[in-house]
């Protein structure tokens, strides 16, 4: 996972959260559809990339936001 | 002495006219009276009324603070670092997004009034454990299995 990831995550969620890839941002870590659009919005501005919408939509676990952020990183 | 009769008899119904005159006037007072008390009655009646709206408005008004700053939490929680989420700015940022939570948030409260009118819970309300799962509109009645973690 990259670090600027897990960084939001951390800062969202909390760092006492244990998260891994496999962390679902609403059963593991707690969190709301908001705050998985929150999250995403972070990570596009630490990253400064843009992240289309509809590729977000339904992402509930930190290895599928992974893979979109990356695709968009590599992408950008 | 005719004179004086006269005089003392033309006294007396004038004062006998003047105590039918004062007759009809207190009569007339007393019904005035009667109106005012009347009027007094329903004034007060009023009050009451009024003062039992406000009691019920403040109540309302207690009521719909409480969902306010319920929403409020709800909506613009606080996260881990101490920010508080807009939920404004996100749908700025995110219009499509925002828009499908709460087009799905609004057929979760839907739902809530079919339970709530005697819908019977379908099989995946009644097993849902997960926050993922559950209608975060009214948990109590609609995942009765839940348990918040």
């Amino acid at each position: 996972m990259r670090v600027e990831i897990l960084e939001v995550l951390e800062g969202h969620f909390g760092k006492d959260k244990d998260i891994t890839v496999d962390s679902h941002m609403m059963d593991d870590l707690g969190g709301d559809e908001f705050d998985i659009v929150d999250v995403f919005v972070q990570i596009e501005s630490k990253l400064g990339i843009s992240i289309p919408e509809e590729e977000t939509f339904d992402i509930m676990t930190v290895s599928a936001l992974c893979e979109v952020v990356d695709r968009h990183v590599q992408s950008d | 002495m005719i004179l004086g009769a006269g005089g003392g008899f033309m006294y007396v119904k004038h004062l006998q006219s003047e105590n039918e005159i004062l007759t009809l006037n207190n009569a007339k007072l007393n019904d005035a009276v009667e109106q005012q008390q009347a009027v007094i009655e329903q004034q007060l009646r009023d009050i009451e009324t009024k003062t039992e709206i406000n009691k019920q408005l403040s109540e309302n008004n207690a009521k719909l603070t409480a969902d306010l700053n319920l929403a409020n939490e709800k909506f613009n929680k606080v996260n881990a670092s101490g920010e508080r989420r807009d939920v404004g700015a996100l749908a700025v940022a995110k219009p499509k997004s925002i828009e499908r939570i709460e087009g799905k948030r609004e057929q979760q409260r839907a739902r809530c009034f079919e339970i709530a009118q005697g819908s019977p819970l379908t099989e995946e309300e009644l097993n849902a454990t997960k926050k993922s799962q559950i209608n975060a509109e009214c948990t109590s009645i609609a995942n009765p299995n839940y348990v918040p973690y």
